[in-house]
C-alpha cells in the first residue's frame, strides 16, 4: 500500500462514500451527523480509557462494492483484525473478499488510541458494531433520496440498498457519496445495538498466512541497501552507568561490519548481515563508569523511598471500620520481577530519507501514532514527515506501548544514511530493555465482623504502577494507596494486566487466610462478601467444575479459588487444583476451571484461546517466572533461566461463560483478566494441599522444600 | 571469515548461496533465500521458533551452521509443508482449532509436530507433550495446538 490517505480517498472517485465515526462519552455529544469536506478532517486527539471514550474510526465504501475500514490499532495476536472482519462483514452483509481492514498505518489510519487494556473488542470491535448500524440507516436514507422510493420500502443488504421483497440491489453504497466525509458522533454509553449479531465464530483471518509462513512481521521486511543493527548490551543497568570509552577498531576490521555508531550514550554495530552485527558487537571494546548505586537492592529500599502514586480507592472511614471490627488481620505479601517475553523480540525497520527529513518506519508496536511522535522527536523533524506503519506483532502484552526500538531504528538510519533493521537479541530483551513487571510489597489489613462480613480493608502497595486493586468485595470502609520510588533504576511495566496482577495475588491469598482464621470455608466466605451477585454464580460454576468439596483429593493435592474484577466490568472466578511433591518441591497444576462474565462473546474461538493463554501466564507467574537482578545488573539472559509456561506445564482447562452481571451487554474484554486470579487460585490451592501459606511469588520448588522441611501444618 | 558458495536442498529445490562457513542456517534461509517463515526468537536454540527439518529431524536453524546443512541434506521449512490449496492435515487442523494467537511460534510448532507424526502417527498425549515441549508460545495457545495434533491423529 503505497499511497497516502488523501490519495486513497481520491481513488474512491467522486462517488465514494466515506464515514468517520467519533466515539465519545462526553455529555451533550448526542448522536449527530455533520458533513465536512475530507480535506478539513484532522486526526482527533485521543483519550481512550474506561472513563472517557474519545476516538474515531473510519469506514469507506468504494470503489464499486469494496469496503475499507481504518483503525490505528494493532493486531498483536489478540485477534482484533478477525473481530473487525467478523463484525463488518456481517453488519454490512458483505463478503470477506470485498473487505479490507487497514490497521496501524499513520498515513492512512486515525489515531484511535493505544491497543492495550483488553480494549480491542470492547472498544474498537464494539465501535464498528455500532457504526455498521448507523451506516445502514444513513445509507437507506441517502438511497431513498437517490432512487425516489420511501425509506420504509427499502432495506440495506450486501453493501447497498434494495427494495423490500425484491432480490437485486438498486444502488451500491459507494454510489451515494459526494466526495465529502460524513462525520457521525456516537455515544457508545447511550447507544445499544438493535441487531443481534450471531455466529461470529470465524477463524483467524490471518490463519492461512500464519500456517504457511507467509505472514510478514516487521523482521521479515527487507529494503534495498538495508543494514542490520544491534545495540551493545551494557554491563550494568543503563540508568546506573555511563559510557566512558569506545574502541571500534577490531569490529570495523570485519568485512561485514559497516559502521559502529555511538549515540545516546550507547553503541550500535551496523552490518550487512545480522551475523556480522553479532560478531562486531563481540569485538567492540568499551569501558563504563562504575554503577552509581549499591549492588544490593532489597525491595525494602523502594518502600523506604516511595512516594504516594495514587489513592486508588477511598470509601467510608478506614479507622472507624477497623475499630468496629471484631477481628482484624494484617499480612504482607511480596512479588517478583517478570518479563513480557514476546516471542518476537523488539525489531523495527527504518528508512530515513531526504537528508534525514523524512522517515518511514515499519513497527511492531501497540500504538503506531505514538511511535510516529517519538520518531519525530528523535529526529527533530515535524510529525507529518514521519510515517509509522504497524505490522502484525509477534506478541506485545504491554511491552510494546512506546517501545524505543522504533525511534532507535530511525535514529540509526538517519545517522548512516541507509535503511536499517534494528534487532534486539533475547539477551537485550532481558538486560538492555530491562522493562519488567514490578516486584511489589503489598501490605493488607482487613477487619471482619463476628458474623463473617468484611467491614474494612486497607491496602498499601509499593512499586505499584496503577490500577492495582478492584472492589471485588462489598466492604464499607476501604483505603487503597499505591506508592512508587521515583528514582528506582528499573523501568516498571504493566504486562498482561495492571498492578492488579500483583495485588490480586495478595488480596485473594489474604481472603483465604481470613476465612481460615475465622473457621469459614473460603468459598462460603467469598459468597458472603462479594460485591456483585453475579460472582456467586461464577464461584459456584468453577467450584462445581473442579469438584470443590467433593473429597476427591489425594494426599498433598489441594483446590483453591480466586476472583477478579478487571477493566471496568470483566468478572471472573478461577478454581485451581494442584499436587505438591514434597520430595522435589514441584507443584503440578492438575486442572484450572474458569467462569467468566464478560458481556457478549463475539468470537468464541479467539476468546477461548485468549482466556487459556492468560491462565498459562498465571501459571508461569505463580510458579516459575522470575527475573534475577540486583542494583547493578540483570542476570537473566536465556529462556533456560526464565521458565514461561510450556506444554508440560498446562493442565486441562474448563471454561464457562455467564451473562448475569449486565445481561445482553456489549463485549467487556478478557485479554488480561484471566492471568490475574490464576495466581491467587494456585497459591490458595497450595495452601489447601500442604497447609503452608507462601507470602511471596513465585512459589518455587526451593521455597516448597524449605517450608515443608520446617513448617507444621496449620489448621485448615 | 571468507565467504563460500554452498548448495542447499531446500523444500525439494536446489539453491545456491554465498555465506560464511559458520553463518547460522536461519539467516541464510531468511536473507539469502527469502524464506522468512522461519523465525528468530532467541538465537540460542531454546524457543523453537526457528525449527526446520534436516533429513527429517527437527533442528534449531539458529544453531546449525550453513556448512553442515549444505552436505547434501534435505532441508524443509514451513514454506515446504504445504501451500494454499494444498495444505497439510496439520496446517488445516491448526486453523480449525485456533492453534495460535500472534502466530510467531506457529511455523516452529508445525515443523515439530510434522516430524512427530512422521515418526509416530499415533502418539499419546504424553508423547505429544514431550515432543513439543521445547517449542515456546508466549500467547499460551498450547492446549489448542495439542487439540489440533490430536484431531489429525484421530483422522489418520
Amino acid at each position: 500500500m503505497n499511497m497516502t490517505r488523501r490519495q486513497f480517498i481520491a481513488s474512491l472517485g467522486s462517488t465514494g462514500l466515506f464515514y468517520a465515526f467519533h466515539f465519545t462519552s462526553k455529555s451533550g455529544a448526542q448522536t449527530q451527523s455533520v458533513e465536512e469536506p475530507f480535506t478539513a478532517m484532522v486526526d482527533p486527539g485521543c483519550v481512550v480509557s474506561d472513563m472517557d471514550i474519545d476516538y474515531t474510526d473510519w469506514i469507506a465504501f468504494g470503489p464499486g462494492d469494496k469496503v475499507s475500514v481504518f483503525t490505528g490499532r494493532a493486531e498483536l495476536g489478540q485477534g482484533l483484525k478477525t473481530v473487525i472482519t467478523a463484525i463488518v462483514t456481517q453488519g454490512l452483509e458483505i463478503t470477506r473478499s470485498n473487505l479490507a481492514v487497514v490497521m496501524g498505518d499513520t498515513d492512512l489510519c486515525p489515531d484511535d488510541g493505544i491497543t492495550s487494556g483488553s480494549s480491542s473488542t470492547r472498544m474498537v470491535g464494539w465501535g464498528f458494531w455500532l457504526a455498521c448500524e448507523k451506516i445502514t440507516g444513513d445509507v437507506i436514507a441517502r438511497a431513498s433520496q437517490y432512487v425516489g422510493i420511501p425509506a420504509d420500502d427499502l432495506e440495506f443488504r450486501r453493501g447497498g440498498v434494495g427494495r423490500k421483497g425484491e432480490t437485486g440491489n438498486l444502488v451500491n453504497a459507494s454510489e451515494l457519496g459526494n466526495g465529502k466525509t460524513l462525520i457521525m458522533t456516537i455515544n457508545p454509553r447511550t447507544m445499544s445495538a438493535g441487531k443481534k449479531y450471531t455466529d461470529l465464530k470465524i477463524p483467524n483471518v490471518n490463519a492461512e498466512e500464519i500456517i504457511t509462513g507467509r505472514l510478514k512481521y516487521v523482521g521479515d521486511l527487507k529494503k534495498p541497501g538495508m543494514l542490520y543493527a544491534g545495540w551493545l548490551c551494557t554491563p550494568y543497568h543503563r540508568t546506573v552507568t555511563k559510557l566512558k570509552s569506545v574502541d571500534a577498531g577490531a569490529a570495523l576490521a570485519l568485512p561485514g561490519v559497516k559502521k559502529v555508531e555511538t549515540v545516546w550514550g550507547r553503541v550500535a554495530v551496523l552490518g550487512e548481515r545480522y551475523s556480522d552485527v553479532i560478531k562486531g558487537l563481540d569485538l567492540v571494546e568499551t569501558t563504563w563508569s562504575e554503577p552509581n548505586r549499591p549492588k544490593e537492592m532489597p525491595l525494602e529500599e523502594a518502600r523506604a523511598n516511595a512516594g504516594l502514586l495514587a489513592v486508588e480507592e477511598q470509601k467510608g472511614d478506614i479507622n472507624a471500620g477497623l475499630s468496629a471490627s471484631d477481628f482484624t488481620y494484617s499480612e504482607n505479601y511480596t512479588t517478583h520481577y517478570t518479563c513480557h517475553c514476546q516471542l518476537e523480540t523488539d525489531m523495527a525497520v527504518a528508512q530515513v530519507e531526504n537528508g534525514g527529513d523524512k522517515a518511514a518506519v515499519w513497527v511492531s508496536t501497540q500504538h503506531s501514532h505514538k511511535a510516529k511522535e517519538l520518531i519525530a522527536d528523535a529526529l527533530h523533524i515535524p510529525p507529518e514527515n514521519v510515517r509509522s506503519i504497524g505490522m502484525p506483532a509477534g506478541g506485545a502484552f504491554g511491552g510494546k506501548q512506546a517501545n524505543p526500538v522504533n525511534r532507535e531504528a530511525a535514529k540509526l538510519s538517519s545517522l548512516v544514511g541507509a535503511p536499517v533493521k534494528l534487532v534486539y537479541s533475547r539477551k537485550d530483551q532481558f538486560q538492555l530493555r530491562a522493562f519488567f513487571k514490578a516486584a511489589c510489597i503489598i501490605e493488607v489489613t482487613s477487619g471482619v465482623s463476628a458474623n463473617g462480613k468484611i467491614l474494612a480493608r486497607k491496602v498499601d502497595s509499593y512499586q505499584d504502577v496503577g490500577h492495582g486493586t478492584k472492589h471485588t468485595y462489598d466492604i464499607p470502609h476501604v483505603l487503597v494507596k499505591a506508592y512508587r520510588d521515583p528514582n528506582w533504576p528499573l523501568g516498571l511495566a504493566s504486562s498482561r494486566g495492571t498492578s492488579y496482577v500483583q495485588t490480586c495475588f495478595a488480596t485473594e491469598s489474604h481472603i483465604d487466610m481470613l476465612a481460615h482464621k475465622l473457621g469459614i470455608d473460603p468459598l462460603e466466605f467469598r459468597r458472603k462478601n462479594v460485591e456483585f451477585p453475579a460472582y456467586v454464580n461464577l464461584i459456584d460454576s468453577c467450584a462445581d467444575m473442579i469438584g470443590y468439596g467433593k473429597n476427591e483429593l489425594e494426599a498433598d493435592e489441594g483446590i483453591g479459588l480466586a476472583i477478579v474484577l478487571h477493566g471496568g466490568a470483566q468478572l471472573g472466578a478461577i478454581a485451581a487444583k494442584v499436587a505438591v511433591n514434597r520430595n522435589t518441591g514441584k507443584i503440578t497444576v492438575k486442572r484450572l476451571c474458569g467462569a467468566f462474565d464478560i458481556g457478549t462473546v463475539i468470537n468464541l474461538n479467539t476468546a477461548t484461546v485468549g482466556l487459556r493463554g492468560g491462565m498459562a501466564w498465571g501459571i508461569g507467574y505463580a510458579l516459575s517466572e522470575e527475573i534475577e537482578l540486583d542494583g547493578h545488573s540483570t542476570k537473566t539472559e536465556y529462556f533456560s533461566q526464565y521458565r514461561i509456561a510450556r506444554f508440560s506445564d498446562m493442565p486441562p482447562i474448563d471454561i464457562s461463560f455467564h451473562d448475569n452481571h449486565q445481561p445482553g451487554s456489549p463485549p467487556r474484554g478478557c485479554g488480561e483478566m484471566p492471568v490475574i486470579p490464576t495466581i491467587g487460585a494456585i497459591a490458595n490451592a497450595v495452601y489447601n494441599a500442604v497447609g503452608v501459606r507462601f507470602y511471596s511469588t513465585p512459589i518455587t520448588p526451593e521455597k516448597i522444600k524449605n517450608a515443608l522441611g520446617s513448617a507444621t501444618r496449620e489448621a485448615i | 571469515m571468507a565467504k563460500k558458495n554452498f548448495t542447499l536442498n531446500v523444500n525439494g529445490k536446489v539453491r545456491q548461496v554465498t555465506a560464511e562457513l559458520d553463518e547460522p542456517l536461519l539467516w541464510v534461509l531468511r536473507d539469502n533465500l527469502g524464506l522468512t517463515g522461519t523465525k528468530f526468537g532467541c538465537g540460542s536454540g531454546e524457543c523453537g521458533a526457528c525449527s526446520v527439518l534436516i533429513d527429517g529431524e527437527v533442528r534449531r536453524s539458529c544453531r546449525v551452521p550453513v556448512a553442515y546443512a549444505a552436505l547434501g541434506r534435505e532441508i524443509t521449512t514451513i514454506e515446504g509443508l504445504g501451500t494454499t490449496g494444498n495444505l497439510s492435515p496439520l496446517q488445516k487442523a491448526f486453523i480449525d482449532h485456533t492453534a495460535f494467537c500472534c502466530g510467531f511460534c506457529t511455523p516452529g510448532m508445525l515443523i515439530t509436530a510434522t516430524a512427530l507424526l512422521a515418526k509416530n502417527p499415533y502418539p499419546s498425549r504424553e508423547e505429544i507433550i514431550t515432543a513439543m515441549d521445547n517449542n515456546l508460545c508466549r500467547c499460551g495457545s498450547y492446549l489448542n495446538v495439542i487439540e489440533a495434533i490430536e484431531a489429525v491423529i484421530k483422522a489418520t
